[in-house]
């Protein structure tokens, strides 16, 4: 830790927080991608279980340390820390951890012996797994490049995905098919629109004052 | 994550560089003030510097005016290269300087004690902030517990110190304790020009000595303010990610070398303890892990009176510098080693935390007791 002083470096830790956030949801792609195919993809759930569960749990210790690094820049830096940036940060690594519990929420579906990889509307699924999983990596690129113009298409793009899911909930309380399988879709639709809101609300930190994180939906207004 | 538009005015940043030879100058401003200090007590002569500090010769006395001294001017720093200045002339023995000294170190805690108050309406927090200020304090007043009557009783310190000073100068290769070193005939010439300036408008010693004096405590006062800022501008990065490594590693030595890295960096403990302050509050730094890092500002802070010895004549100023890192690095050899002994004023502090936490007047009664009452008494009753 003492070398850590003499070696060279930007005057701000929170580069490398955001690094850290963004590794955060690389590690989310990477884990939704094994669980939706556990799912829809015809992998079999306990060959990729230990690996999702290995990598929640970094990413909640990411999220942990994250908040440790912003209180330590606060503390440091005092009346000069850069705020906006430590509250927006300490709200939207919480978004990125939440990605992961649904993710892992997914993988559980399929560990309950639910297989949709043959479903009659599976070319949908694969389209709504693609979506969600270009989704979060492109969400990760627009964060750490700060591309203001690419968040806001972004955004807009959320809006019109998350109506379809909406959708989907709604048409499984009519379905005629077996409990179990609309329960599923429910759930699986519930929590891909849990996601892209995540990612929105991750987003929505690069176009919208602090005060109004996790509220995008209310006024479209603010997202300038 | 973009920056947010900001409405505040920033005056134009410094540059590093730009910093870095401000500080060298103020370096330098601070030298020359001690230089000023000891040339000025040395004008007014020994029949008005005897009468000043009499009474100091009460070792009780002494630790009393260096808690005192500490308190007011809110740096020990700024109290031991007072000292050293005060010894280097000649009116203080190394014997009176060392209670003085130590008093300093009781003093500087106020720094995070009064920190920790900003956390008073949340009582966890502020049961954890206070714990950790005050286990600096705990600790001093452990070390001067045990090393003052040692010291009173066989001037082990002082003589310590003297004999180091004297082996220091015998075995350098460059003599910073001769009155014609570089550094110190570099000091020595704006004090000599600004008193001959003063001998063109008058003749009275006093005059000449007083402005030496005062000037000398400004300069000593304003170097280390605008050193210990400007240091913390150029290092807050580096103490950002040496603290973020110290908080996953732990603590033990490595983070007691990091407390006195970081302390003889930005010449100031108060600083370092301060900044871990909030840490302990929100919960992230443990306190037996924040315990090394303020030991290591302990002995950190030893590097200000050592730098003030440069411009001091005779080796008198060396001495007293180096009996007060003795002290810090005697104390952490009494206290550290030995897990039992190490927990003793973490402990201290925890149960007084507990006690505040329940009675918020305590809190008053602890600071303005330590730090100003018993102090003001205790000079007042000793002198």
């Amino acid at each position: 830790m003492v070398l850590e002083f003499f070696r060279g470096g930007a005057d701000s830790q929170l580069e490398e927080i955001e690094g850290l956030i963004i590794q955060m949801l690389l590690d989310c792609r990477h884990t939704f991608d094994l669980a939706i195919n556990a799912l829809i993809g015809g992998t079999d759930p306990a060959s990729v279980g230990k690996q999702i569960s290995k990598t929640d749990v970094g990413i909640n210790r990411a999220e942990r340390k994250v908040r440790k690094e912003l209180v330590v820049h606060a503390s440091v830096h005092g009346p000069r820390a850069d705020l906006p940036m430590v509250l927006s940060s300490m709200s939207i690594v919480k978004d990125a951890e939440r990605i992961g519990d649904y993710v892992k929420n997914i993988w559980d579906i399929a560990d309950t012996g639910v297989d949709l990889s043959s479903a009659p509307d599976i070319e949908l699924l694969r389209r709504y797994r693609d979506t969600t999983s270009v989704f979060i990596g492109k969400a990760a690129r627009v964060f750490k490049e700060r591309d203001v113009a690419a968040a806001h298409a972004m955004i807009q793009e959320f809006d019109e995905v998350q109506d379809e899911y909406d959708a989907g909930v709604r048409r499984q309380l009519d379905s005629e098919g077996s409990p179990t399988d609309a329960v599923a879709r429910a759930l699986l639709f519930r929590y891909l629109k849990r996601i892209d809101a995540h990612l929105m609300n991750l987003l929505t930190s690069l176009v919208m004052p602090v005060h109004r994180l996790d509220f995008y939906d209310e006024k479209k207004a603010d997202r300038v | 994550m973009d920056s947010h538009p900001d409405t505040t005015r920033h005056r134009p940043a410094i540059p590093n560089w730009a910093r870095v030879l401000l500080v060298v100058a103020l370096l330098y401003l601070f030298l020359a003030g001690v230089k000023g200090l000891e040339t000025g007590i040395k004008v007014l002569g020994s029949g008005f510097t005897d009468s000043l500090f009499d009474g100091v010769s009460n070792p009780l006395a002494g630790l009393f005016v260096g808690v005192l001294g500490t308190v007011l001017v809110q740096s020990s720093s700024v109290t031991t290269a007072t000292i050293v200045g005060l010894v280097g002339a000649g009116t203080l023995t190394v014997e009176s300087a060392v209670p003085m000294v130590m008093g300093a170190n009781i003093g500087t805690t106020v720094t995070n004690t009064l920190a920790s108050l900003g956390y008073l309406r949340r009582s966890t927090e502020f049961r954890r902030a206070f714990a950790g200020a005050t286990m600096h304090d705990f600790f001093n007043m452990l070390s001067v517990a045990v090393l003052l009557p040692l010291e009173i009783a066989t001037r082990f310190l002082s003589r310590s110190a003297t004999w180091l000073a004297s082996t220091l100068r015998d075995s350098a290769t460059v003599d910073f304790t001769e009155p014609d070193s570089p550094i110190k005939a570099a000091v020595k010439a704006p004090i000599s020009w600004i008193e001959r300036l003063l001998e063109q408008f008058t003749t009275d010693e006093g005059i000449v000595g007083t402005v030496l004096l005062i000037a000398g405590l400004i300069m000593i006062f304003v170097a280390l303010a605008y050193i210990t800022r400007n240091m913390r501008r150029l290092v807050l990065g580096r103490i950002e990610r040496s603290l973020n490594a110290a908080l996953s590693r732990g603590g033990g030595l490595p983070a007691m070398v990091l407390g006195m890295v970081i302390t003889v960096t930005v010449q100031s403990s108060s600083i370092t303890t301060s900044v871990l302050i909030p840490l302990i509050a929100a919960g992230v730094l443990s306190l037996r892990n924040a315990f090394p890092v303020t030991l290591g500002a302990n002995v950190g802070t030893t590097i200000t009176a050592l730098l003030a010895s440069l411009a001091t004549d005779g080796n008198a100023g060396l001495a007293i510098a180096l009996a007060h890192m003795l002290f810090n690095l005697i104390g952490i050899a009494i206290w550290y080693p030995i897990p039992r002994l190490r927990r003793l004023p973490v402990l201290l502090a925890e149960r007084l935390a507990r006690l505040a936490e329940v009675r918020k007047s305590l809190v008053l009664i602890y600071v303005v007791g330590l730090f100003i009452l018993v102090p003001v008494i205790g000079v007042l009753t000793l002198r």
